[in-house]
């Protein structure tokens, strides 16, 4: 009972602050608009319906710049997640298993992007990765030519892994941790080489901590605005600026809506993927 | 004896109406902009203004950006709902929404004698419901060590572009006024004249395929664009590009590129110029709340604000133009911004111009870039 009560407080800020404005978002990208609510009803070709109807998302599919948007959106997520990973796993392998002066300076380093503010990491990347940057500069003292990625697609995926790595390498290496020595040992003692080791130890023990790397990143990136909008080209762009233009610039706040709705139903199911990975985890 | 009387009631009440009159003054002041504008205010004009009428205080309340303009509006709107006093005697930022509602008074010559110094068609455009006071337009800035003959007219600033590839960009329209204005520019080759203030001014959804004209000229400049069709992300980013030397022309805002000048942010051979037809600009207005207990005090402010004084560290800090005709300035004033400061141009209304964003982003930077 007292337990009810304790959970009852964040239920209902859940409600007021998250359900509600959600569920009233859906009505309106279904064509039920708000007269009381003006940043809605002011929008410019608001689809009206009593009954409710799918025009909108006719509407949204129909364009080609919403779709080539959400393509890039996904093949940015679905890169992102593949090039974090591979980044990340060696690096919690290295914290786990590294030993002296080295793996101690590679545990702080991978950490530090997580203090650097995003929009403050963007710049930094900017000037290092950008038109007459400082790797512009630098491989142009050995001839080489170069072409910035910033304003590009691959601008986006390097910024997502350079923010991502520290939760990526946080989680793996605290799923590595938990696997005893003893239990390794035992393994190279059957004669079972690094990778034998790796392939049929490391990583399905630490299989949960992975899928929870890769859904949670996945939503990360599908959802994010500040590294498109700083690292991104003017066009086609992630779902989340494109909802920002349409919301204010565009004042089509009902498409903008809409796509925070595919959004969701994408990231829905990464996070049913989550859900799934975790209960099982916890019945073996 | 009751005549005494009188004359003594009559002296007294005279004598604290002067009381009152002399008593100060607290102007609350709702103001909006960027740092530079908080600044002038703060630093340069309030002062001024309080060293000469000591009796008269301000409470500046600033909003960055105009964020909190949507709240002050609402603020009022409550107050004149409520039948109460909201508050604010000064308005600067949203004065046509507030004047529209109903919350200004509107300023006649009669309360500011300096309202004939004003140009006519920039204050209509507020609808009489605040006075300009200051000013900037988008220009061209350009190269002049690497372009000896600037173009004068928009025509030749295509051919221009067309003929020197990599060389020019603007920013996307929705981040900032420079690139919004050269687009505008653009898409209003092809409207008809008879629309021309319904553009400006209204909305009619079917007017939009006037656009056409304009959007095929952008797109056949887009491969011939700085890196072969990058625009800047917005003002001060074109400033960059011109700083750098990465582009030889850009559109910019008369005031910030006055001001990078001076702070040496752009190097000396950047010049400025205005094109024909102009680009278009705005200014910037304050308004008196209609239910402000010190009107009286309010419209001197103004008027004193529309002066040579006031004027003159306006165009000096701001690198503004004057609110008052370039005419009614003294004559260094007129040589500063000599080769700009012709009339400017309106921009379209705010739901034609975010339908300009829309379809700017769908059919300019949505298509296939080029690529290199």
């Amino acid at each position: 009972m007292l337990g009810l009560l304790l959970v009852l407080p964040p239920i209902f800020v859940l409600i007021l602050l998250v359900l509600y404005p959600a569920l009233e978002a859906l009505r309106f990208s279904l064509g039920f608009v708000p007269a009381d609510n003006p940043a809605y009803a002011s929008g410019l070709d608001l689809v009206n319906s009593d009954t409710g109807s799918l025009e909108v998302f006719k509407k949204l599919f129909a364009s080609s710049f919403f779709s080539s948007n959400l393509a890039l959106t996904l093949r940015v997520s679905f890169v992102s997640v593949a090039l974090l990973v591979l980044v990340s796993y060696p690096l919690a392998l290295f914290a786990r298993f590294g030993r002296g002066r080295l793996a101690g300076v590679a545990r702080v380093l991978y950490l530090l992007p997580m203090f650097v503010p995003v929009v403050i990491a963007t710049y930094a990347l900017i000037t290092f990765f950008g038109d007459n940057g400082w790797l512009e500069a630098i491989l142009g003292t050995v001839g080489i030519p170069y072409h910035s990625v910033i304003r590009q697609e691959a601008g986006i995926v390097l910024g997502h892994v350079w923010v991502g790595v520290p939760f990526a390498v946080l989680m793996l290496s605290s799923g590595l941790d938990g696997i005893s020595n003893e239990c390794l040992e035992a393994a190279r003692d059957q004669g079972a080489n690094a990778w034998v080791v790796f392939w049929r130890i490391l990583l399905p023990l630490n299989i949960v901590p992975l899928l929870i790397v890769m859904t949670f990143s996945f939503i990360g990136v599908f959802g994010s605005y500040t590294v498109p909008y700083m690292l991104g080209p003017s066009a086609p762009q992630m779902l989340g600026v494109s909802m920002a233009l349409n919301f204010g610039a565009f004042r089509q706040p009902q498409q903008a809506v809409a796509m925070a709705v595919v959004s969701f139903v994408f990231c829905a199911f990464a996070g049913a993927l989550y859900v799934w990975s975790t209960t099982r985890g916890r019945k073996s | 004896m009751k005549r005494f009387a009188t004359v003594l009631v009559l002296g007294a009440l005279g004598l604290s109406a002067t009381i009152l009159a002399q008593g100060p003054v607290k102007l609350s002041f709702y103001s909006s902009g960027d740092v530079n504008v908080k600044n002038l205010w703060e630093q340069n004009l309030l002062p001024m203004y309080q060293k000469k009428n000591p009796n008269v205080q301000f409470d500046l309340i600033f909003s960055q950006s105009g964020t909190g303009n949507q709240a002050t509006l609402d603020r009022m709107a409550a107050a004149k709902k409520a039948g109460a006093a909201s508050g604010i005697d000064l308005l600067e930022g949203p004065v046509l929404e507030a004047g529209e509602a109903g919350l200004l008074v509107a300023v006649k010559s009669k309360d500011i004698s300096r309202l004939s110094r004003v140009e006519a068609n920039v204050l209509a455009r507020a609808k009489g419901f605040g006075v300009p006071y200051r000013g900037s337009s988008v220009v061209l800035a350009y190269n002049a060590s690497k372009v000896s003959k600037p173009p004068k007219t928009l025509e030749a600033l295509l051919e221009w572009i067309q003929k020197n590839p990599g060389q020019f960009t603007y920013n996307t329209p929705d981040t900032g006024g420079s690139g919004n204005a050269f687009v505008t520019r653009v898409l209003k080759l092809g409207l008809e004249t008879k629309d021309a203030t319904t553009f400006e001014s209204g909305y009619e959804p079917a007017l939009i395929n006037q656009w056409d004209k304009g959007f095929e000229t952008l797109k056949k400049l887009a491969p011939n664009l700085y890196n072969g069709g990058q625009y800047s992300k917005n003002n001060a980013e074109t400033i960059q590009l011109l700083a750098k030397g990465a582009i030889n022309m850009g559109p910019v805002w008369s005031d910030q590129g006055l001001s990078a000048l001076k702070q040496g942010i752009l190097p000396e051979n950047i010049k400025l110029v205005q094109i024909n037809p102009p680009f278009s600009g705005g200014s910037s207005y304050l308004g008196v709340a209609a239910d402000s207990p010190n009107k009286l005090e309010a419209l001197k402010f103004l008027n004193w604000v529309l002066g040579e004084e006031a004027q003159a560290v306006i165009v000096d800090k701001m690198n503004g133009y004057p609110g008052v005709k370039i005419a009614a300035m003294p004559a260094d004033v007129r040589k500063k911004f000599g080769t700009i400061a012709k009339s400017f141009s309106f921009g379209f209304s705010s739901k034609f111009g975010a339908d300009m964003n829309r379809l700017w982003y769908e059919k300019i930077a949505g298509t296939p870039q080029p690529q290199r």
